[in-house]
């Protein structure tokens, strides 16, 4: 069996020798598993439109992964001009990929047309706060924000693309997705809806972008559900780059010379929910002992070492470190001891602990290393793994006492978009404390720094003292290469195609 | 009864005769041996397990088996990607593919000797309505209906149990229609008719031992084909849930890792082969044994 198995990878490598094909075509070979309902960044909710429209157009300003900076992108400079209204200077000579020049009517037009909830814009939190965008001159804008909106700089470097507005106005988003025109570092030469889409370096890009000039000539990115395919494909040559792989594989080809693995850790965090409301599902779960005794049953420095991986840390609070706000400092700790939450049990009236049901919907092997963790203590815990919309109506209907959740903030740094989420009273707050609710609320809103940072600590240290939840760790994610790739991995899990070179 | 089942005696069988009896015999004994190995495992799996099929240790995760440079004699059959020892594992998956296979048949066997013993015994409209369910059954894939209820209601062992149960007795009801249709007319039951028994009495006195031997062999066909739908319902993530240590999960659970540690998919793929190619074995062995003039009938 040992010597069947040996002569399939030898195969397997054989396949692979000319590995140089794609340095020498300049092309890098992409898969990702789920294909993007469109490529329009304005009407796409998913990583891989996000990646896409990254390189497909630019936005007015630009965050340097890096430094966190901002720096001018479409706009060369910018200033406050009152609470609500931002002025921008446009940069000059910009072209589209159609060979239109960029102006103040594309940045006005795209935005004027994102704020109207009646162009259904798919995620509104992106664009519901401007009011409108104003010319001043073909290459100075304004745009009002509806309140005082510190973030707007953020949400402008990110989701907020640059149509031409022109052939916007002509083809809208269907056309747009189809046959997509933008001014970024690459432009689709072919877009085979759900199966493929294929980028070439845009040769008219401008000089002084913060993106750089690309260096990569080709990208072709190919829809594959299946990861094993993915696998078979990357080691059989069929593909130079493949992201979001399980740790395990990602080891494991880690043996294959001519590939190489890549791991860091992502702004998602893992956490359990724990429904104690007087509709739940399993009462005991109502018991502050109960809920500290799920807290101690589970060893998550082991998980994080064994199977979460690397670039993974253990979190104690719910919120990403590096978010502004979050912090672990003065909120309960809950170490692995599961004697401990043996104890805890007894003394709550469940010595021979309770039946619980657990829903998931990814990183299926370490929820059932959380049910083996629980079993050892006595909760059995019986798992219903499911995709992510219809495991929010199970929670939302209290249908289910225990969550495997994770939660990535859509990458932006501040507790704001992350723990008022799960214990501000929105649908699938399954805790609802009012005092927690309260102080988050003044995290939201107030003005200084110091005081949000107050509120958020007193918010988290009470959702840990009072176990409404498990803080499990940090997600890592894997990138699979060719070795002779050059690139970086990023906490936002965005690949920037145009920073890539062959080796 | 136990003149049905054993083999008839030849005195003078030709050289052809004797080695295609000799055949029968063997599958019967190469399958019913296999069997009761595999009944005996899963009986005794805690005796001879080493290990808690549901302990993990995340430290000695994918430890390769013994017959690998990496393995140990700690795990035999290594341990899987939660650090469960193989062995204990796929010794317990016995007992859910031996307890599917049993109680399905034993369900669907009930459901259709019922509905084909009366159609066969009574004819006329009882037939009529039976042949009608029979059909309306066969127009249901039987994948396809476990797999809505199940992502409907959500996977368990009972579930998989009651719905495999309630939908693979068609096979029974045709077995059991057409051998009483067979039985009602022999010398004997009308016999027991002239003497004044009561319906029921013939039924069970007269009809069911005649017709004892189609059910047993049709149960062990259907049993097999029910490990195999659990086994297909649970590498699809329908079937039991884990931590259960099903085969069928075991072979899902190894798929990610089929490329660089293959012995994961292959020791309960083997255990899972071979379990079947025994029941058929068994089965065809009891049919050619029970009715050996029937032994050349498809």
């Amino acid at each position: 069996m040992r010597r069947l198995f040996g002569s399939l990878v030898l195969s397997l490598a054989l396949a692979a020798t000319p590995a140089l094909a794609d340095k020498a075509s300049n092309t890098v070979r992409f898969a990702y598993d789920q294909a993007p309902e469109s490529v329009d960044p304005l009407f796409n909710n998913v990583r891989i439109g996000v990646i896409i429209g990254a390189h497909v157009w630019d936005t007015l300003v630009y965050r340097d992964p890096n430094s966190g900076e901002y720096k001018g992108q479409l706009a060369s400079a910018w200033r406050q001009i009152d609470d609500k209204t931002l002025e921008f200077d446009l940069r000059r000579g910009v072209k589209f990929h159609n060979g239109q020049d960029f102006t103040a009517d594309d940045v006005v037009y795209t935005l004027n047309f994102a704020a109207k909830p009646e162009n259904k814009v798919t995620t509104q939190a992106n664009v519901s706060w401007i009011a409108r965008a104003e010319k001043i001159d073909p290459y100075r804008v304004r745009i009002v924000t509806k309140e005082v909106f510190p973030a707007a700089v953020e949400y402008l470097a990110g989701p907020v693309v640059i149509h031409p507005h022109e052939y916007y106005e002509k083809v809208g988003p269907k056309g747009q997705n189809e046959k997509p025109v933008g001014s970024g570092p690459y432009r689709i030469t072919s877009h085979v809806v759900g199966k493929s889409v294929t980028l070439e370096r845009n040769p008219d890009y401008f000089r002084d972008s913060p993106k750089g000039q690309p260096a990569i000539g080709k990208i072709e990115i190919r829809f594959i559900p299946d990861g094993q395919t993915r696998m078979a494909e990357v080691m059989s040559n069929g593909l130079d780059f493949i992201m979001s792989v399980a740790k395990d594989q990602a080891d494991q080809m880690g043996a294959v010379p001519f590939l190489q693995v890549v791991s860091g850790e992502t702004m998602r965090i893992a956490f359990m929910q724990i429904n104690r409301l007087p509709e739940t599902p399993t009462a005991p779960l109502q018991d502050v002992r109960v809920r500290r005794a799920i807290n101690h049953a589970i060893d998550r420095d082991t998980m994080v070492k064994q199977i979460v991986g690397t670039g993974s840390r253990v979190i104690n609070t719910i919120c990403f470190p590096a978010q502004f706000g979050c912090t672990d400092e003065g909120a309960t700790r809950y170490p692995y001891d599961p004697a401990k939450a043996k104890a805890l049990l007894a003394e709550a009236g469940f010595p021979n602990g309770f039946e619980v049901d657990i829903v998931a919907y990814r990183e299926r092997q370490q929820t059932e290393a959380i049910i083996n963790y629980l079993r050892a203590v006595g909760i059995k815990a019986n798992l219903r793994f499911l995709q992510y919309a219809a495991m929010r109506e199970l929670i939302k209907g209290n249908k289910v006492g225990l969550t495997h959740q994770t939660w990535g903030s859509f990458s932006v740094n501040d507790v704001s978009a992350g723990t008022p989420v799960w214990f501000g009273f929105i649908g699938e707050d399954v805790t609802r404390d009012p005092e927690v609710r309260d102080f988050l609320k003044t995290g939201d809103t107030s003005v200084d720094p110091t005081a949000r940072k107050a509120a958020y600590k007193t918010a988290l240290s009470l959702i840990a003292e009072r176990a409404y939840a498990v803080p499990l760790y940090s997600l890592p994610t894997y990138y699979v290469a060719s070795s002779d790739l050059v690139f970086k991995a990023y906490p936002d899990e965005m690949p920037r195609f145009w920073e890539m070179s062959w080796k | 009864m136990s003149a049905q089942i054993a083999p008839p005696v030849r005195t003078a069988a030709p050289a052809a005769g004797r080695r295609r009896r000799w055949a029968r015999q063997g599958s019967l004994v190469i399958g019913g041996g296999i069997v009761l190995a595999v009944v005996l495992v899963a009986v005794f799996a805690p005796l001879l397990s080493p290990h808690d099929p549901y302990a993990q240790n995340l430290t000695a995760r994918l430890i390769p088996p013994v017959w690998y440079p990496k393995g140990s004699w700690l795990h035999p059959l290594g341990t899987d990607n939660l650090g469960r020892d193989y062995l204990a594992r796929t010794l317990y998956g016995a007992r859910i593919s031996l307890l599917i296979g049993g109680a399905v048949a034993l369900l669907s066997g009930i459901i259709g000797t019922v509905l084909g013993v009366a159609a066969g015994y009574f004819g006329g409209r009882v037939d009529l309505v039976v042949t009608f369910l029979i059909t309306v059954r066969l127009a249901l894939p039987v994948v396809l209906v476990a797999l809505a209820v199940v992502a409907v209601v959500g996977g368990s062992l009972p579930l998989v149990i009651l719905v495999l149960g309630l939908l693979k007795w068609d096979r029974f009801v045709v077995v059991m229609r057409s051998a009483a249709q067979k039985v009602r007319t022999l010398d004997y039951v009308s016999a027991a008719r002239a003497t004044g028994a009561s319906t029921p009495r013939v039924l069970w006195r007269e009809v069911m031992p005649n017709v004892l031997p189609f059910l047993i062999v049709t149960a062990t066909l259907e049993a097999a084909s029910a490990i195999l739908l659990e086994a297909a319902l649970s590498f699809l993530g329908l079937g039991v849930q884990p931590p259960l240590p099903s085969w069928g999960l075991m072979i899902s659970e190894a798929k990610p890792y089929m490329f660089f540690s293959f012995w994961m998919i292959a020791i309960p793929g083997t255990c899972l082969a071979i379990l079947i190619f025994a029941v058929n074995l068994l089965g065809d062995g009891l049919r050619d044994a029970i009715s050996p003039d029937g032994r050349n009938s498809p």
